[in-house]
């Protein structure tokens, strides 16, 4: 089955999310798709939810994004329309590496030979410290009062690894080379499908819209699903959308709720180069099960980029108790207060140089709410103690964390029977060494006159035909 | 009546690291006015069921076409705390949804 021709003024674009596993049954959803006809694949694979540890560590999320892809893949190449995908979660070189290796193997297993741009997003701290010297101030995208008021030289070299939130330019540029696809690492999410659309001459505002309701693929539908794709058509005024799996439904008020997910204003939201401002659209219910949406609009605003660097903080190690008896129960946190004045008397030195931090998480008790938790003692039979334990050093971070595991293990405390060991340790070794421990130190505002000249792209070949190359 | 008692869904989510955001629909248009109405569902109404600062409370916001609201504040503790209970801010709602209208 070939796709339909598209109108050169329309552009039609399949979306999904390339770290969470597809549906059962993607197939037969991407061909009711390509019946309608689609012009591109785009697909989020980055995002910073968990936090600065996957960009500090250089590791990711085992979710396995080649297989994910693949179908989707598979269509791409089948109907000669190209693919666009941010790979690797934190997004630094070494997440995308890892992620271009799996689709290396899958390639090479399935037959499939691929030119895809890559674009790595990785600034290193060199590039970054450079044009804090000679450029603009890098201003905090967030009030957060850790965030330095100015972004240092200092500070870009205390980073681990530093990334920027790629806008459409870059993908936009890459598109024009021909290639079966396009692959960044960290991107802005909305940025991926916005190049597509804006590279067939549609505006910022109808395009981002279009991004928007596309970003989390079908999360928007009804029921909701990122597991599942969603497709859009897009013109010059419009966009519509439809659920290419039949057992899900675009409905107004999804597409409106979906508007409010995951970003802290419902309709207006900041990004490289101005603001989407969504407070406008009007949403109309199509007769064939889609639903068209009019009415975005755009606010310029000078072009910066999101930086995101962790900083190394230093090296965790846990321990967890299980206390199932009444008697400690009930005075679970003076025994645990007791325990934790002891580990920092022994440990004075190293507690007031600030090289090492003690937390104690009750779970059954406050360990979600901490001070904001209203319920002051164990309401329920059993709860367990997490003993956590930050140092600028693994080996101390173990050796504090077992310091206090005895001392909650063997302690007495008021009316106690279990002279034995007070508490059940399911785990071996006792003290987990987690390791690295990571803050978001950069999370600042680059200005940039140019959003593609740091950012250029390097054609790759994948599969087993030819060996790869650089283009 | 509870929060939690007019709404249908309650959801507790980042909107980047450092920003809080509570998606509330509610279950009918009488509760939706009822929480429009309220003390609670005010900056200062969700500064003081968090404990936090009424600065620190970037909006509420209302939409009549679904009956929802959005309620956004910076992160008291925030992937910059090596102690953080939730990363991702997912079971965060608690304070407010257990809070009276």
């Amino acid at each position: 089955m070939t796709s339909p021709i598209s109108d050169p003024d329309e552009v039609r674009i399949l979306s999904f999310v390339n770290h969470i596993p597809p549906v059962a049954g993607i197939e037969e959803h991407i061909e009711r798709a390509f019946s309608w006809g689609v012009d591109a694949i785009v697909a989020q694979g980055t995002g910073s939810d968990w936090g600065p540890y996957w960009l500090g560590s250089g590791l990711q999320v085992e979710s396995d994004v080649a297989r994910n892809v693949l179908p989707y893949v598979r269509a791409a190449k089948k109907h000669g329309v190209p693919f666009v995908f941010s790979f690797g979660i934190a997004g630094g070189n070494v997440h995308l590496e890892k992620c271009l290796g799996d689709l290396q193997r899958v390639c090479v297993a399935e037959g499939l030979d691929l030119d895809v741009a890559v674009i790595e997003s990785e600034l290193s701290s060199e590039y970054l410290a450079e044009r804090i010297r000679v450029g603009a101030p890098v201003l905090p995208a967030s009030d957060a009062p850790h965030l330095t008021p100015q972004l240092t030289e200092e500070d870009a070299h205390a980073a681990e690894r530093i990334v920027a939130l790629i806008g459409p330019e870059p993908v936009q540029e890459a598109l024009h080379a021909g290639v079966d696809g396009v692959i960044t690492g960290r991107a802005l999410d909305i940025g991926l499908f916005m190049a597509v659309a804006m590279n067939r001459g549609i505006s910022r505002a109808v395009a981002g819209h279009a991004a928007k309701l596309l970003e989390c693929g079908g999360l928007a539908l009804e029921p909701g699903d990122s597991a599942n794709c969603m497709w859009a058509r897009i013109d010059a005024e419009s966009v519509e959308v439809r659920s290419p799996n039949p057992a899900s439904r675009p409905t107004v008020a999804g597409l409106v709720s979906h508007g409010f997910y995951e970003r802290s204003h419902p309709y207006a939201e900041e990004n490289p180069g101005g603001t989407l401002d969504l407070s406008g659209v009007v949403y109309t219910e199509l007769p064939d099960g889609g639903i068209r949406g009019t009415g975005a609009q755009w606010i310029d605003a000078p072009y910066t980029l999101l930086l995101e660097g962790a900083t190394r903080v230093g090296y965790r190690s846990i321990c967890q108790l299980g206390v199932r008896d009444p008697a400690l129960l009930s005075q679970v946190r003076t025994w645990i207060g007791t325990a934790e004045d002891q580990t920092r008397a022994r440990y004075a030195d190293e507690f007031g140089d600030g090289r090492v931090q003690l937390s104690t998480r009750v779970f059954g008790l406050d360990a979600v709410l901490g001070e904001l938790e209203p319920e002051k003692t164990v309401t329920g039979h059993e709860a367990a103690v997490v003993v956590d334990v930050v140092a600028d050093e693994q080996a101390l971070a173990n050796q504090v964390g077992y310091y206090a595991f005895i001392r909650l293990f063997i302690g007495p405390y008021e009316g106690r029977k279990t002279t034995a060991g007070n508490a059940a340790s399911p785990y071996m070794p006792v003290v987990i060494p987690v390791g690295e421990v990571f803050t978001f130190g950069i999370y600042h505002l680059l200005p940039l006159e140019d959003p593609v000249a740091p950012f250029p792209f390097t054609v790759r070949h994948f599969g087993a035909s030819t060996a790869s190359q650089e283009g | 009546m509870l929060l939690d008692e007019a709404a249908r869904v309650i959801r507790s989510k980042n909107a980047g690291p450092f920003t809080l955001t509570l998606d509330i629909f509610f279950s009918s248009e009488e509760n939706f006015r009822t929480a429009q109405a309220s003390a609670l569902m005010t900056p200062e109404g969700v500064a003081e069921a968090y404990g936090v600062p009424v600065s620190t409370v970037k909006g509420v916001y209302w939409d009549e076409r679904v009956m929802a609201a959005k309620v956004s504040l910076a992160r008291w503790t925030s992937s910059a705390d090596p102690f953080c209970s939730d990363m991702f801010g997912a079971h965060l709602h608690l304070p407010l949804s257990q809070s009276s209208l």
